[in-house]
């Protein structure tokens, strides 16, 4: 068994979809009856892999919504007690979706590992940072020669480079790519000159001089809704990868030749009877899905059950190529620029 | 192949071994002063909260025997486990240096006391162990797991023990309507509509006494309905009847 845990994307959203599935109790109720509610099992769901083997699954709804992030008792509650769920379910390697793994990293659940009867075993979750990062490299490898951008000659921006999925991208970037250069920003210094010293290479940057020179932005910190982003100083061509949560880019990014991409957003091959994805605004909801949730289910495909990412910056190039092989076999794909195309305001 | 590497040439759980070395149990850093006035006089109608809900359950027991007469010997002995827990839950105030307001704690159960009482004249079954086996088991075992959090190092040992206690009572309650199902739906709804807003009354009651002993209100109320939830999923209702149930609690 592999399990999700997710949760809305807004107060609003969450009343509107627990009223879909009949919830009527916390659909009706105020934002305090959704910091009492339990986590709940919302779906359970059988996926057949390319390779033909099948596996079963259940999404879990923390019942967190981002309104809750200011209230960091009720937060730390709502990761864990989905957590708690998913191992007395017994499934055996649950994804940390949306905000939960950011909890859990920033809020250091490590700590709380006995819920009420329950000894928490982490092996059996993983944040899906490793295949995110990998299927944002490999958005990245493929869609900027669509647009004209020669890989050979690009200068990259990673913005949040010293998280979890943003030093994974560096790594990767300065060891498999031979892309010309890369821009480094972060917030914090001292872990960004270590990162620097471990690659022995990319460039130290701030935000606002990296952008005018780079051809491909990646961003995987999230964005203060306060910035603002002159698009007539940016490169044209330019690719925008928004792999951080939650995706808000296209937002900011408006203009010819400016190309937005969905970052670390994956492709099944198949339809998946599942209503799940739906909850989660994908566009194609019966294939599409966040990569690590996918990597939840490829660690259940491979019978790999360990907590494959986890932590901060132990995402190896090997474990990336591992979970890149295995997500091509198993059928999924990342989207690329072609899936959606941008469709220019005028 | 490539893809065949072995998974255990990979850090996995290393990752989780600094850590776990750093932990500190964070709860014992927030620890009240169990040695102030204003803890003791909250904790004096906590404590008799405790110590009359576990007399209570000691006689409800007792109670359900006479409608179920050859369960007898079981829940004599689940009864008898209530008056340990009393014994106990006794000694964490005299521990204090604390007298239990037990006038306070008669009232506060007083209107689930009466119910209790109208179910078993009438013979309902379904209502004695939805009121006695499941909420008050629930509210009890979702208040001793935050409890446990923050009690003085004595009432933490006592009330962990107590706790894994219940979870036998909740069982029991449990088990019987679950093998009852069928038969015993509608009046356990019935039963629901009516005591769970008294559950969730008696919670608002005390909120203010609890936060004092650091333990939060939200905390309390999701705790309960993460048990109650639990229990009525494993007596075999689904989730949308449960949702239906739980509405009760925020009319």
């Amino acid at each position: 068994m592999f399990g999700l845990i997710g949760h809305s994307t807004s107060f609003e959203d969450a009343k509107r979809k627990a009223s879909m599935l009949g919830f009527d109790h916390i659909a009706d109720g105020d934002l305090d009856v959704w910091c009492t509610a339990p986590p709940q099992l919302v779906e359970n769901v059988e996926v057949k892999s390319a390779t033909g083997i099948s596996i079963e699954g259940s999404y879990i709804d923390s019942c967190f919504v981002p309104e809750m992030l200011s209230r960091f008792k009720t937060a730390r509650r709502k990761v864990l007690n989905a957590m708690e769920l998913a191992q007395k379910k017994g499934i055996n390697i649950t994804a940390l979706g949306g905000f939960t793994s950011i909890i859990f990293e920033n809020f250091n659940l490590l700590q709380h590992k006995q819920i009420r009867n329950t000894s928490l075993e982490w092996e059996r979750f993983t944040t899906g940072n490793t295949h995110t990062a990998w299927v944002i490299c490999r958005q990245l490898e493929i869609n900027a020669p669509r647009v004209g951008i020669d890989l050979k000659k690009a200068t990259v921006a990673v913005i949040g480079a010293t998280g979890d999925i943003g030093s994974a991208v560096c790594r990767w970037l300065i060891n498999k790519t031979g892309i010309s250069e890369l821009l480094m920003v972060a917030r914090q210094q001292e872990p960004l000159a270590l990162l620097q010293k471990e690659l022995d290479g990319g460039t130290i940057i701030t935000l606002d001089e990296a952008l005018p020179q780079a051809d491909i932005v990646v961003w995987v910190a999230s964005m203060p809704k306060t910035i603002e982003i002159d698009t007539d100083k940016l490169k044209k061509p330019c690719l925008m990868i928004d792999g951080g949560y939650p995706k808000n880019l296209d937002e900011k990014f408006q203009g010819e030749n400016i190309h937005v991409l969905k970052g670390g957003i994956v492709e099944f091959f198949n339809d998946i009877g599942w209503n799940m994805m739906e909850l989660a605004e994908m566009q194609n909801p019966q294939r599409e899905m966040f990569a690590c949730f996918a990597e939840a289910m490829i660690l259940e495909f491979e019978k790999c059950h360990t907590n494959f990412s986890w932590g901060r910056n132990n995402i190896s190039l090997e474990k990336m190529e591992f979970i890149g092989a295995a997500s091509l076999k198993h059928g999924f794909s990342a989207i690329g620029l072609d899936k959606h195309p941008k469709v220019l305001t005028v | 192949m490539h893809n065949e590497l072995k998974i255990t040439d990979m850090q996995t759980l290393e990752s989780n071994k600094n850590t776990t070395k750093e932990s500190t149990d964070e709860n014992s850093l927030n620890l009240p002063d169990f040695t102030t006035d204003s803890y003791k006089d909250a904790y004096s109608r906590i404590n008799a909260i405790v110590i009359e809900g576990e007399q209570e359950a000691h006689d409800n027991y007792i109670s359900i025997a006479t409608l179920i007469p050859n369960e007898l010997e079981e829940l004599t002995k689940l009864a008898k486990m209530e008056l340990k827990h009393k014994r106990g839950f006794t000694a964490c105030g005299r521990n204090l240096g604390v007298e239990a307001d037990m006038v306070f704690a008669k009232k506060f159960f007083s209107k689930l006391h009466g119910n209790f009482q109208i179910a078993l004249e009438k013979g309902n079954l379904t209502t004695c162990l939805l009121i006695q086996a499941i909420l008050i088991e629930a509210f009890a075992i979702s208040a001793y797991h935050v409890y446990i959090r923050v009690a003085d190092p004595f009432a933490k040992k006592i009330t962990q023990g107590v706790v894994k206690d219940e979870y036998l009572h909740l069982n029991y309650g449990q088990e019987w309507l679950k093998e009852n199902l069928s038969t015993c739906k509608e009046e356990l709804m019935e039963a629901n509509k009516v005591n769970l807003p008294l559950i969730k009354k008696m919670l608002d009651e005390v909120a203010e006494d609890a936060s004092v002993l650091a333990m939060d209100r939200e905390e309390l109320m999701e705790e309960f309905m993460i048990a109650y939830q639990d229990t009525l999923l494993e007596i075999g209702l689904d989730n949308r009847e449960i949702a239906r149930m739980a509405m009760a609690a925020i009319v």
